[in-house]
């Protein structure tokens, strides 16, 4: 069943099979060891089955069906997911936060991928799901980590800085003024790790579509120019997202008043 | 109708409940208070008998306290927050400076909105001003961390004084202060006091001889002490 489609080496059941059979010996080690982790291995293992196969045959039916509809509700469903996921991710973040961090994500994921597909990269025409959807979930989850990030960080730091902020605010300070050392410190923080990731790619690691493209066959000097687009875009996606979320949310903490809600005063 | 019009702050059916049980327990409930310009009021009372909640409803700093307030006749929904806090203010138990020198955080107050174009001190006058409270070691670009707990105190009374506000609330100002510290705070007190300020003070110990009214708030109400105590 091993045979070459487009310069890709497919890969047949008898090799899925082999490589389980890595994942069988690793789970028996775990097991030698008990390190009682066996069965998450096992149900890990798989999921990553099932989704990935579940994957491959949803994007075969978006590829063929290449319907424009089809492929923004595919970005529709990951933008809620992402949304969803940070808000999992931050426990302090006070509730109500949803649309707020949906809308920051859908404005920068779906501006910045188009803007790839679009202006970059020539996709014709503007939707074709081939383009749109990977370059799509790789924008939607990079700005997805670092927006869970920023929101963790500006609550935890406005906890952290409650004191501070009470005497701010008795000197008159409006809620912006009282709270933007947090939102500074937050946006930093969110910022670190894809900054780093652009200072490491390509020495500490190749970064997962370049190598896809590389094991497709693509020429690794066609390969890397597209990584270059995709990791600016990602880190555009990574800034404006946390800072749209983190703007459009920090407020939420205060009162109409501008009094800063202490925890006992959360309802 | 003539002595009222003296009266800078006034509560009236002040009512504030404790957050974590909404349902029933107010801290205090229906209290009145009248604060005259150029007056010191001390009011004490036992630990979590709503002192601090009694400030924070006066300079507008809490949420959910219901009743009227006025300044200068004025009611409260009739001025924006930020101006009411910057005319009556709180200064917390707890001194806490921002990062940075004793002279980023004597100037803050100025970096605000509130007081766009009002020129802040010079460092002739912030210096003259450390000097007065008994801080002529302390440089003016001495890192605020670097202070001790009665330095910090006083740089914090200082940077809320210098603003001019009608009122100034001070929590419990010399609780765990050095003898040093607490005189100076007492005497920066009186004199702002002198100049025509109101000042309440919440004091966990025994009230003070200075004062010119002394309140006692316990079992959420709020009742003059005449005599000593």
């Amino acid at each position: 069943m091993t045979e070459a489609v487009g310069g890709v080496v497919a890969i047949g059941w008898p090799q899925l099979a082999l490589a389980s059979a890595f994942i069988i010996v690793t789970g028996g080690i775990t097991l030698l060891l008990h390190l009682g982790v066996a069965k998450d291995l096992a149900i890990a293992t798989l999921r990553t089955y099932v989704q990935l196969l579940a994957l491959g045959f949803v994007l075969r039916w978006v590829f063929r069906s290449d319907a424009p509809l089809v492929v923004l509700a595919i970005l529709g469903v990951m933008l809620v997911a992402a949304t969803r996921i940070i808000l999992k991710r931050s426990p302090d973040a006070p509730p109500g936060l949803f649309g707020s961090t949906l809308l920051s994500m859908a404005i920068v994921g779906i501006t910045i991928t188009f803007a790839v597909t679009g202006l970059v990269v020539g996709v014709d025409p503007w939707w074709r799901a081939q383009y749109v959807i990977p370059i799509g979930g790789m924008v939607i989850g990079n700005s997805m980590s670092g927006i869970a990030l920023a929101l963790e960080r500006v609550f935890a730091d406005l906890d952290a800085r409650s004191g501070e902020i009470l005497a701010l605010t008795a000197l008159g300070a409006t809620p912006w003024e009282a709270a933007h050392p947090s939102v500074r410190t937050a946006l930093r923080t969110g910022l670190i790790p894809g900054i780093n990731t652009l200072a490491a790619v390509g020495i500490v690691f190749i970064p997962g579509m370049m190598a896809g493209q590389v094991l497709a066959g693509v020429d690794p000097l066609v390969a890397a120019p597209y990584q270059i687009v995709v990791m600016m875009m990602v880190a555009t996606a990574d800034v404006l997202g946390s800072t749209g979320a983190v703007l459009l949310s920090y407020r939420r903490r205060f009162t109409p008043d501008g009094i800063f809600l202490e925890k006992g005063h959360r309802g | 109708m003539s002595w009222e019009m003296s009266l800078l702050l006034r509560a009236r059916g002040l009512t504030a409940t404790r957050p974590s049980d909404a349902a029933s327990a107010a801290v205090f409930a229906d209290l009145d208070l009248d604060v005259a310009a150029g007056t010191l009021t001390d009011v004490s009372g036992p630990s979590g008998s709503g002192k601090t909640t009694l400030l924070l409803a006066l300079a507008r700093l809490l949420p959910d306290v219901t009743g009227e307030l006025y300044l200068d006749d004025v009611i409260a929904a009739e001025v924006d927050p930020r101006m009411w806090r910057s005319r009556v203010a709180y200064l917390p138990q707890r001194a806490l400076l921002a990062p940075g020198t004793v002279h980023s955080n004597l100037v803050q107050p100025w970096t605000l909105r509130i007081r766009s174009g009002v020129t802040p001190p010079s460092e002739g006058e912030l210096r003259a001003a450390l000097d007065g409270v008994g801080l002529d070691g302390i440089g003016l670009d001495r890192a605020a961390a670097r202070l001790s707990v009665g330095q910090a105190a006083r740089v914090a009374l200082l940077r809320v004084v210098l603003t001019a506000p009608a009122c100034v609330l001070l929590d419990e100002p010399d609780a765990s202060l050095d003898d040093e510290s607490a005189k100076q705070v007492a005497s920066m007190t009186a004199r702002f006091v002198g100049s025509g300020g109101a000042v309440v003070r919440v004091r966990h110990a025994r009230v003070d001889a200075n004062a010119d009214r002394r309140m006692r708030l316990a079992d959420g109400r709020l009742t003059e002490v005449t005599g000593r105590d």
